[in-house]
């Protein structure tokens, strides 16, 4: 009874001094074996889903392209079973195809991006990052890129000053207190040459322009009535000067410029009319279909130069269309080809070192340069046999020095002709030890 | 003795009788992690089973170290409420920072009031009872109001916030928001951002800066709409660029500094006058460390919006609760595959 009342004493001593907190530590052990003991009891209640649940899971959620939460469902599961290498296998599986659809999306939203279709590329981006959360690039898009700046920046010149640069920009040189403010340049200083400045862009409110901007609009679309397109160009120009997002003087510029090229296609004047479409919006309407147009003629005319060997006029059109077209392959086959052709006479007339020379203008990939070239390292060879066999009758004849100069010409032919070379030295020595007889 | 012995007895039994009243209390009165089967997984996720005392709250004050992130647990697991014996999965990480789904992705209403009156409404200021109804009709139908920092934390893509969240602004500093907002908002325990234009304050109809403090000490957030109210996007008459830039100085730099001043809590949010910005005005917050600004333009943010173009939602004063409604959009639709 005595022990039983020290008990009861210590417990009451302890829970005075410590509270809850001491009382559970002290029976910590006991409570934790009976706790334990009981959930033994209710399998069920404290039992983890196994893996394989999981696993279900983690399939449903990427049977509807919620690739994240499958990976999620699929990671507790290998956690739970980690021995499984079927689900590690699922996992790394997942882990690519996550990797393979974010990139792609990014990459197509960059194309839009670059081709200014920002709310097309937006949704790209946002899809990048649905699939990849951590993908820097696509949140850099998506928080900066796609948000237009409020600055633009400039390199400051040799000699610039602030209301120089203040006049360039804002067409207003008392803006330079606006340059100095957001550039941290004190009163009175100038910026320094080769300094990144960084320019607030104002609204064109803050820009008044000389010019009554809607007069002028009307004026340019009644001069595009008249057809007199030079004059709409430079009025338009004008208004685009003060107001640079004037999406009327936009539409009235590419306007006047696809009518310009036109008529320079109508009087078949085709490089000039390119060049006038080029300065187009690519989203114009026609206009990308009026450059191939142009493009085309000046194909046929290139190919019609070379059919009648006029090579220099025929590699000079197709030339300025792979300016135009980079990846015009017609072009290149023309220039390969007048390239070939000329190569070709040139090994005829046993040019070899003038045929290599236009050969190597030409694409190093392209059949019929690698067949020309070949043709004139076997030419050599044969004109290089002749020249020695040459060499060989002077010097049976006796006549060395003629005979030198045959082998001469057959080793420039081909370096590697050893008789040719040895017969040289032979017939050299032999002219010495005559010299020296006489 | 044996008189005395009897005596003890009855004592002995209370005693005893206490003692194991005081373990029992003492060994139920804690959450005990026995009663659940907790697993740990990387320190990406916990794996436990409720038991009949457990809520969102209470699992998330014990796992997540903050009690108000219980929705966390709901949203991830796809449930509205919990069950005894029922499986949860407890992410230690913010799965969905930008509330990016395959159908769509998540936007935020940020709500802008002005005045309020105790019955008359006029087209700035709302009732007491039609603000009280807006406030409840948040708070059933399962609206979680954010703070200004939660609401940036998700807008720089750091933080996740509930799917149902809206913040709430109120523009100016009238005394009413002070008298008649506030006691609503502390019996929801709805937090609230008050942008004030510091020459309005201790003015008639305005707050004063002792109510100001009283307000911020309360846990509102109290931010800037400049010094004058004066819209920042339009020259005044026959005012010189020169003029207007130096006022636009004044405007921004001079109640950000005050605020701090008498608040002692950093300023680094403006509600623009009017809801109107340009270029020049936003490259001038950011020289002066604002982290965003916010215009007046009837849309919810999605995560990826400009900081310095927060749109909010005006709640005029005539607004009935249809029209309420409209204004808390928080999903835009638009098919991420």
């Amino acid at each position: 009874m005595k022990r039983l009342f020290t008990i009861y004493f210590v417990l009451i001593v302890l829970f005075f001094f410590t509270g809850c907190a001491g009382v559970r530590e002290f029976f910590g052990d006991i409570v934790n074996k009976f706790l334990e003991k009981n959930s033994e009891k209710t399998p069920g209640v404290t039992k983890v889903l196994p893996a394989c649940d999981y696993l279900k899971k983690a399939s449903e959620y990427e049977k509807n392209d919620e690739l994240q939460t499958a990976l999620f469902y699929l990671q507790i599961a290998g956690t739970l079973d980690p021995d499984s290498t079927k689900i590690h296998e699922k996992i790394a599986s997942l882990k690519s195809a996550i990797d393979h659809k974010a990139g792609q999306h990014f990459t197509t939203g960059v194309t839009f991006y670059k081709t200014r279709r920002f709310e097309d590329a937006r949704k790209q981006f946002l899809t990048t990052l649905r699939y990849s959360p951590g993908h820097k690039e696509a949140l850099d898009y998506l928080k900066n890129r796609l948000h237009p700046k409020e600055y633009r920046t400039y390199k400051v010149k040799d000699k610039d000053t602030l209301k120089d640069i203040s006049d360039k920009f804002y067409k207003d040189p008392s803006k330079d207190v606006l340059i100095a403010y957001f550039n941290n340049i004190k009163t009175g200083s100038e910026p320094v040459s080769g300094t990144i400045l960084e320019l607030p862009t104002l609204g064109s409110e803050f820009n008044r322009p000389p010019i009554h901007i809607p007069t002028e609009l009307t004026k340019a679309e009644n001069l595009l009535k008249e057809k007199r397109y030079p004059e709409v160009l430079r009025v338009s120009e004008k208004i685009l000067e003060y107001d640079r997002l004037n999406q009327k003087a936009s539409d009235l510029k590419n306007a006047a410029y696809y009518q310009i090229g036109l008529e320079l296609s109508s009087q078949e004047n085709y490089p000039e009319a390119i060049k006038s479409f080029k300065k187009v919006t690519p989203e114009y309407q026609g206009v990308e279909e009026a450059i191939q147009q142009a493009i085309n003629k000046e194909l046929l005319k290139a190919e019609r130069l070379l059919k009648q060997k006029q090579y220099e006029q025929a590699l000079a059109v197709a030339g300025k269309i792979l300016d135009y077209d980079k990846s015009n392959t017609a072009a290149q086959n023309l220039i390969n080809t007048a390239f070939c052709q000329q190569a070709k006479n040139l090994i005829i007339r046993k040019n070899y070192t003038e045929a290599l020379h236009f050969l190597s203008k030409a694409d190093p990939e392209c059949d019929c340069v690698k067949k020309n070239i070949s043709d004139v390292y076997t030419s050599k060879k044969k004109q290089a046999e002749v020249h020695y066999l040459n060499g060989v009758k002077h010097f049976l004849n006796e006549e060395l020095q003629s005979a030198i100069t045959e082998w001469e010409k057959a080793l420039a032919l081909n370096p590697e002709h050893k008789k040719a070379e040895k017969n040289i030295n032979n017939a050299r020595s032999l002219l010495e030890k005559l010299k020296k007889v006489k | 003795m044996q008189q005395s012995s009897n005596r003890r007895k009855p004592i002995s039994g209370i005693v005893f009788l206490l003692s194991l009243l005081l373990l029992a209390a003492c060994i139920t009165s804690a959450r005990s992690h026995q009663n659940i089967s907790e697993i740990r997984l990387n320190n990406d996720f916990i794996i436990v089973t409720a038991t009949v005392k457990d809520t969102f709250s209470s699992l998330a004050a014990e796992y997540l170290n903050d009690p108000s992130k219980g929705w966390l647990i709901a949203e991830f697991n796809h449930i509205k409420s919990l069950t005894a014996g029922q499986e949860l999965i407890i992410p230690l990480f913010s799965f969905n920072k930008g509330g990016l789904k395959s159908e769509g992705y998540q936007t935020v209403p940020v709500l802008s009031y002005y005045r309020l009156s105790k019955n008359k409404p006029s087209k700035i200021a709302i009732t007491q009872d039609d603000f009280k109804a807006q406030m409840k009709y948040l708070k059933d139908n399962g609206y979680h109001v954010i703070t200004l920092d939660q609401l940036l934390g998700f807008l720089d893509y750091q933080e996740q916030i509930p799917e149902k969240s809206v913040a709430i602004t109120f523009d100016d500093g009238w005394i009413s928001v002070y008298d008649i907002a506030f006691p609503i908002l502390k019996k929801y325990g709805f937090p609230a951002t008050i942008f004030i234009y510091t020459d309005f304050v201790g003015g008639g109809k305005a707050m004063s800066w002792k109510h100001i403090k009283e307000l911020s000490e309360a846990g509102f957030d109290i931010q800037c709409q400049t010094k004058t109210h004066r819209n920042l996007t339009v020259l005044k008459n026959k005012e010189s660029f020169k003029q207007y830039f130096n006022s636009l100085e004044m405007e921004i730099s001079y109640p950000k500094k005050l605020i701090e001043k008498k608040l002692n809590k950093e300023c680094n949010c403006l509600a623009y006058p009017y809801g109107e910005t340009n270029n020049l005005v936003i490259a001038m917050l950011k020289k002066h460390g604002y982290r965003a600004a916010f215009t007046i333009d009837n849309q919810s943010n999605p995560f990826f919006i400009d900081k310095y173009k927060i749109s909010r939602s005006a709640i005029y004063g005539k607004y009935d609760i249809e029209k309420f409604k409209n204004k808390l959009s928080v999903f835009q639709h638009m098919e991420l595959k």
